[in-house]
């Protein structure tokens, strides 16, 4: 039972702003398709203030690297997303790859690029099954996973799994993942027939003014408020911060595409910035499958041995990537860490929904397009209790010693 | 002794025609969620669920599901409310059935009006009542010592509903009266009868066999199509469907009040949402086509029962092409619809 004080608005000292409720959400919920929970402080229907707390499933993913063998782990890298798998394994490679400066083959480098642009656009079409599913309209979303299904299919074709490709491997990719001249012409054929349905499809829901009436206006945040607030990928770009790592990826070289920035800063923005992606990524699409160079697809000229710490970023779907790990003398991972680009949307989120109606705050956070299970960490499990628990930072020295 | 016989007939009329009413309308009434749900996936290119799963087989499965203790701050009221609402939505159908039209004036504007206005009530009781674990009792330990924000008044996701239904029935249900007004300012009376009188002559003086088929639905004159616009989008309203399903908004309130109704009761739930969408379709085919669901006038009672399926499939494929508005939108619409309401009651003196 809420005693008297609490049933009278409290008045924050330092805001010195009057809330009259909180509202909390989650981490069961059937909105929110990941653990976590919103606590919303609202005066009547205005989200005055917010607050996102994760670590409602924690994996223990970073702890389970340790003192792995480099290919081992590559195969757990990819296991931390499933929307976002290849790049999870394409970036554990490059780390050792520019650590210990192996060289990739140029072809390899256009199939990685290939597989991540593949994954980029079923990433957007993910998200836009879930903004619209959040807006309430089921039939946008439901036209958002049909489409979804011809790059789910060439991923499929491309390294044998929908979900977990595998593709890249340390030195280059795996040798079946290597493109036909048959394959070639599929891809080509499918990006063909996608981009005439996808284009209906964006005009339909954009020139929806009922839809759009629901994005317009919402969820704002300035150019300078997204760098503050690190907002990274299609997130900042809406808000006018021209920053793509892919321009700066010497993978990314020998391609031509646009950074896609809009100024408006608002939901519809940020739903808009990731439409016009896609097409960017088909235009990649088109370059990778026809110049694609010829030769092999792997350099195995290589020893695992002691490398310094390392770290290496890629642009994801959502944002930027950190993967970053040491091996040590027998080539063993050590001290592996990965800063997913949602941990750095989060405050972006939670500041976005402030002003904001309570149903449009959750558009608002579905609109950073959040993944939150990946950047949650490390749960301990006792095998004799059964039970899990966390440990207190004086534990874990005491167990592990500081990691260095 | 002849008045005692003629009450006896006319009272032993009465319980017949409500009782056939009452068992044909619900029946029937189970059914349209499954229409409803196929012309959704339709539109969605699904193959969608068989007709009678929505409706008939769920209510049956939750009649039978073991009973859980909803957690309410005073259950039994909670509970009785869903009895209360089949009640109230059963008395509205059988108000407009011709046999109540002479009972105590009920079957009037008056009746119908008030009984809607009484369904509404019930969400506000109901989200005031229901506190289900999803939101403020959910034993996560999200009460942090950093917290910018502590000692706040924590409410349930249902009673940021019952906020919200009070806001539409204070403005979102306004063009669904307006629109209700239109046939009987058009018909210069409060009554059911009189309104059916003015559209179809010939059906008071019909035989129980005969098709007697209105001449001048108010439907098909101006006014009269202004107010069925206003009225179908006020019963998308009444029915918390979207695009006007703030109360129940999946993504923040989810079920809204009714989100601790299981087992039996959620049963009852489902069975008085439908009687309700039933009801009102088959008011707007009585009020603005002028045939009357007539439990001892087969015709009457089938071709009610037939268009009655307009309003649903109507509003299945506005819900498949719609989101969900937020009171951005919702009061705006709200207006505009009040406005057209307002012209169609005025233009309808004329007629």
């Amino acid at each position: 039972m809420t005693s008297a004080m609490d049933q009278k608005s409290t008045q924050n000292k330092d805001a010195e702003k009057v809330i009259e409720k909180e509202l909390s959400f989650g981490p069961v919920h059937p909105a929110l398709i990941e653990p976590y929970r919103i606590r919303l402080f609202v005066n009547d229907e205005i989200v005055e203030d917010c607050e996102i707390n994760i670590n409602m499933a924690y994996r223990g993913i970073e702890k389970l690297f340790d003192g792995l063998p480099v290919e081992k782990a590559l195969l757990i890298a990819e296991r931390v997303c499933g929307i976002c798998s290849h790049v999870h394994a394409w970036n554990a490679v490059r780390v050792i790859e520019g650590g210990l400066g192996i060289h990739v083959p140029e072809r390899a480098d256009y199939i990685r690029v290939l597989t991540h642009e593949f994954q980029r656009i079923t990433s957007h079409l993910i998200f836009f099954g879930h903004a619209f599913e959040v807006v309430g309209h089921e039939t946008f979303a439901m036209r958002s996973f049909l489409l979804r299904e011809s790059f789910m299919d060439l991923l499929q074709y491309l390294g044998g799994n929908r979900v977990m490709p595998s593709v890249p491997i340390i030195g280059g990719i795996r040798p079946r993942a290597d493109l036909t001249e048959a394959l070639k012409k599929v891809i080509l054929e499918r990006c063909d027939q996608f981009e005439v349905k996808y284009a209906d499809y964006v005009r339909r829901a954009v020139e929806d003014p009922v839809v759009m009436s629901r994005l317009e206006g919402i969820g704002f945040m300035t150019k300078d408020e997204a760098i503050k607030w690190h907002a990274t990928g299609p997130t900042g770009r809406a808000s006018g911060w021209d920053y793509d790592l892919r321009k700066t990826m010497k993978e990314y070289k020998p391609f031509d595409f646009n950074v896609i920035v809009l100024p408006e800063g608002d939901t519809k923005a940020r739903v808009v910035a990731r439409a016009l992606e896609v097409l960017e990524c088909l235009k990649i699409i088109r370059q990778a499958v026809k110049n694609l160079p010829e030769g092999p697809v792997a350099n195995r000229d290589w020893t695992a041995k002691e490398m310094k710490y390392t770290e290496a970023y890629d642009e994801t779907y959502r944002g930027e990537l950190m993967h970053s790990y040491s091996l040590d003398q027998q080539g063993l991972v050590r001290n592996y860490k990965i800063r997913t680009p949602t941990i750095t949307n989060l405050a972006a989120m939670e500041q976005a929904c402030i002003g904001d109606h309570v149903t449009e705050a959750i558009l608002t956070i579905a609109s950073c397009d959040p993944c939150l299970t990946c950047c949650t960490r490390a749960e301990l499990v006792d095998n004799q209790t059964k039970r899990s628990r966390f440990m207190t930072e004086y534990e874990i020295v005491n167990k592990y010693g500081w990691r260095r | 002794m002849s008045d005692l016989n003629t009450t006896l007939v006319f009272t032993a009329g009465l319980i017949a025609s409500s009782i056939i009413a009452i068992v044909v309308g619900m029946a029937y009434s189970l059914i349209l969620p499954g229409i409803e749900r196929k012309v959704q996936a339709r539109i969605q290119q699904r193959i969608g669920p068989p007709i009678l799963t929505p409706g008939w087989w769920s209510v049956l499965k939750f009649m039978y599901k073991s009973k859980t203790e909803p957690i309410a701050q005073m259950p039994r009221f909670y509970k009785s409310l869903v009895y209360f609402g089949i009640a109230i939505v059963a008395f509205l159908f059988l108000f407009t059935t011709p046999y109540w039209w002479s009972v105590l004036g009920w079957g009037s504007i008056l009746g119908i009006a008030g009984l809607l206005k009484l369904e509404e009530v019930l969400y506000v009781f109901m989200g005031s009542q229901s506190q289900s674990i999803l939101s403020a009792t959910m034993p996560v330990p999200d009460l942090a010592k950093g917290s910018k924000w502590v000692g706040i008044r924590r409410e349930f996701i249902e009673q940021h509903s019952a906020d919200r239904t009070l806001k539409m029935m204070a403005i979102g249900s306004i063009p669904m009266y307006l629109a209700l007004i239109v046939p009987f300012v058009a018909a210069r009376s409060v009554t059911l009868s009189n309104v059916v009188l003015v559209q179809n002559a010939g059906y008071h003086s019909a035989p129980w066999y005969g098709i007697p088929l209105p001449s001048s639905p108010i439907l098909f004159t101006l006014p009269g199509a202004l107010a069925a616009i206003v009225y179908f989008l006020g019963f998308i309203m009444i029915m918390n469907e979207k695009p006007f399903s703030i109360l129940k908004a999946k993504i923040d309130v989810i079920e809204g009040g009714v989100l601790e109704y299981a087992a039996n009761l959620r049963a009852g739930y489902y069975i008085m949402r439908n009687l309700l969408m039933f009801a009102l379709s088959s008011i707007f085919v009585t009020l603005f086509l002028g045939i009357p669901f007539d439990p001892f006038t087969p015709s009457m009672m089938l071709l009610n029962m037939l268009l009655s399926l307009i309003l649903p499939v109507a509003m299945s494929a506005l819900v498949a092409f719609s989101p969900i508005l937020t009171f951005r939108q919702i009061y705006p619409t709200t207006i505009g619809l009040s406005a057209l309401g307002v012209l169609a009651m005025i233009l309808s003196v004329s007629l």
